[in-house]
């Protein structure tokens, strides 16, 4: 059984009935009155001492105990009444990914071993592996000039060979890379329909955008056709690569990856190692695996202010009754 | 022609105290103190009584006294050197004192409690009326021989003074300003408990004489059944009982000792906080109820005796001029041992 603690409230089908829940401070505020009258009824006695030795201490609490379970009772039956739904995740069916490798000669780093490049294909090779079969997988090369290297296919023979095929070149337009992958999406085929099938962009960089549009304007764009772009900024802060006989300093650029990923929905990570890169994929894997849906969730709701009306029952027996 | 009725109005039942507290008094003066029947009450137990708290008492606390009667000889050790009637020693040669004649005058104060659980009672008096019965009783018993008789008035929040007068008239002037003296309400504010009344009593009322205190001797919300643990007023009542003669009425209502069989109730302290259901028909609980209560009643008798003071107890359902007179009749043969000082305290 799913919990409500599994399952947080998101919201009410059925708000308005929730003013009943008006009735809650009312009951309480009527119980601390009763408990705090000095009662009419009943007879006056004076020897009340000996009384309460006679007869044992009172166990209050179970009486405050009780009303309080009730009345919980109460806040969650009106609240199931009012039909509740929580987020459940349920796995996509269909779904194009494009995955986006940065091949600038930054790659060429060997911070990572063997080098950036080559621990990149690794980790991609995996991710490629891992994801659910029906879905269709793309790759767009990040360079100076990103290119569609595969249309969305779920054909995971044409993918590997694909990723195994990039080259370094020069330099890194994210922007135009991300208006490639946004293109790639389209060309997925049709499903139900007339409808692309939702599409999601994994974007591993390890430098700072040197060319082409701006990334930004880019991931608005992203954003505004729903495309989540999940980034990886991958590499360490004193990587470098030797160009040309001079040595250059290539840190990843984590402030524009998170910034994209904020933009689009996505999410950002950091990697500087082959294993945190394959644990990096694997979060994506099940972040994009599965869409979160609403879900009316009265019937838990109801059961669990069902069971508190049951010990606050329970409770007003214990009170209440002479056991014999 | 029509009958008039010559009923009395119809009196308020004490009884109705056991619902709600009471609005005034159960019994009015002239049923506490009917000038003819209090006449033949007075002679009746003044026959009886005869020797007892009258002018001619000389054991009951002589003061130092101021009427010059007699020179003596001189008892080293026993007088006072400051009494020495020199024209005497000089003209006999042996030491001699003056000697005085006792203070006959008699200096009565009685403390009565108020508070509310004294305002209870299931039979024809509340508990309060009764004790400014008793004090009614006692006051006309010192009566005779000119005694002043003064009272003090013990409430929650403070101590009501009546000064002490002598006199009939006096007397009813006390009595009738402590049954009109208001209820003090349920739950009143206030933390005057027995002890602080009887501390008051001794501090402000220095002269020696007779001191009677009137209470049902229950504190709120003590429990305790030991007799060896002493209960919270025995300390300031032996402090009074060291310089006075202390008389304590101990008023208690039938149904405190013997619990009530009224089914299902929901029973509520005047004083305390207490209110709960209890199921009086439990035989078994009644039974430890009761038990528990002769155990609370033994534990004040002993405490009292432990202090060395006279202990009278009054029941609601009783008629207290017969108990009063059953324990003068007593107390008699017992008041000179039982009232011994201390030793080191001169009478």
């Amino acid at each position: 059984m799913t919990t409500l603690m599994e399952l947080p409230v998101r919201g009410f089908m059925a708000s308005g009935r929730l003013w009943l829940l008006l009735l809650v401070p009312l009951l309480v505020a009527l119980y601390v009155w009763l408990v705090r009258r000095k009662s009419r009824s009943g007879i006056r006695f004076t020897n009340t001492g000996i009384l309460e030795r006679v007869l044992g201490k009172q166990n209050t609490w179970l009486r405050h105990v009780t009303v309080a379970l009730s009345i919980l009772s109460l806040i969650t039956l009106v609240g199931a009444w009012a039909r509740p739904f929580g987020v459940d995740r349920v796995p996509r069916n269909a779904a194009t990914i494009v995955v986006v490798i940065d091949t600038s000669l930054s790659m060429n780093a060997t911070d990572v071993s063997p080098n950036r490049l080559a621990a990149a294909k690794l980790a991609a090779s995996d991710f490629v592996k891992a994801v659910p079969a029906q879905y269709n997988l793309s790759l767009v090369s990040l360079s100076g000039s990103p290119a569609v290297r595969l249309p969305p296919v779920t054909d995971r023979t044409a993918m590997l060979r694909a990723i195994e095929r990039l080259e370094p070149q020069e330099s890194t337009a994210l922007g135009d890379a991300i208006y490639a992958a946004l293109g790639a999406i389209d060309l997925a085929p049709r499903v139900d329909g007339n409808k692309t099938p939702p599409g999601m962009i994994v974007l591993l960089s390890d430098g700072a955008n040197t060319a082409g549009q701006a990334p930004l304007q880019a991931a608005q764009e992203a954003g505004k056709r729903k495309v989540p772009v999940y980034t990886i900024a991958y590499g360490t802060d004193n990587g470098y690569v030797d160009l040309d006989g001079k040595r250059e300093r290539v840190p990843p650029d984590k402030e524009t990856m998170s910034k994209i990923a904020q933009e689009t929905g996505g999410r950002m990570y950091a990697a500087d190692n082959a294993s945190q890169l394959n644990d990096a994929y694997k979060s994506i894997q099940t972040a994009v695996g599965y869409v979160e849906v609403e879900k009316e969730i009265t019937a838990t709701a109801a059961g669990v202010g069902l069971a508190l009306a049951l010990l606050a029952a329970v409770g007003a027996v214990m009170v209440g009754a002479r056991w014999p | 022609m029509a009958q008039p009725t010559f009923a009395p109005p119809p009196q308020p039942s004490a009884a109705a105290s056991v619902l709600a507290e009471p609005t005034g008094p159960s019994l009015p003066l002239n049923q506490l103190a009917p000038e003819a029947a209090l006449r033949r009450l007075e002679l009746a137990i003044v026959r009886r009584l005869e020797g007892f708290l009258h002018g001619d008492h000389l054991g009951l606390l002589p003061g130092p006294g101021s009427d010059v009667n007699d020179a003596r000889p001189y008892q080293p050790g026993q007088d006072d050197v400051r009494k020495m009637d020199w024209a005497v020693t000089a003209r006999t040669t042996v030491p001699h004192v003056r000697d005085t004649i006792a203070d006959r005058e008699l200096e009565v104060w009685a403390l009565l409690d108020v508070t509310p659980s004294m305002n209870w009672g299931t039979e024809g008096v509340t508990k309060r009326d009764l004790g400014i019965a008793a004090i009614a009783t006692i006051g006309f018993l010192s009566q005779r021989m000119g005694d002043r008789f003064g009272g003090l008035i013990m409430r929650p929040d403070g101590i009501r003074r009546l000064p002490a007068r002598s006199g009939r008239t006096a007397l009813y002037g006390l009595l009738r300003t402590m049954l009109t003296t208001p209820i003090v309400h349920d739950h009143a504010a206030g933390t005057m408990q027995l002890w602080d009344g009887v501390e008051q009593m001794s501090r402000t009322q220095r002269r020696r004489g007779l001191r009677v205190v009137v209470s049902d001797f229950l504190t709120p919300g003590d429990h305790e059944l030991d007799p060896n643990i002493e209960p919270p007023w025995e300390r300031s009542l032996r402090r009074m009982a060291v310089r006075n003669q202390v008389i304590c009425i101990e008023v208690v209502d039938r149904h405190e000792v013997e619990f009530p069989d009224i089914g299902d109730m929901l029973i509520r302290d005047p004083e305390t906080d207490f209110q709960r259901y209890v199921n009086t028909s439990d035989p078994a609980a009644r039974a430890r109820m009761d038990a528990a209560s002769a155990a609370q009643r033994e534990r004040i008798r002993i405490a009292l005796r432990r202090v060395g003071v006279g202990h009278i107890q009054l029941r609601t359902d009783r008629d207290w001029v017969q108990d009063i007179a059953r324990f003068v009749l007593a107390y008699r043969r017992v008041a000179s041992q039982l009232h011994a000082p201390p030793q080191g305290v001169s009478r």
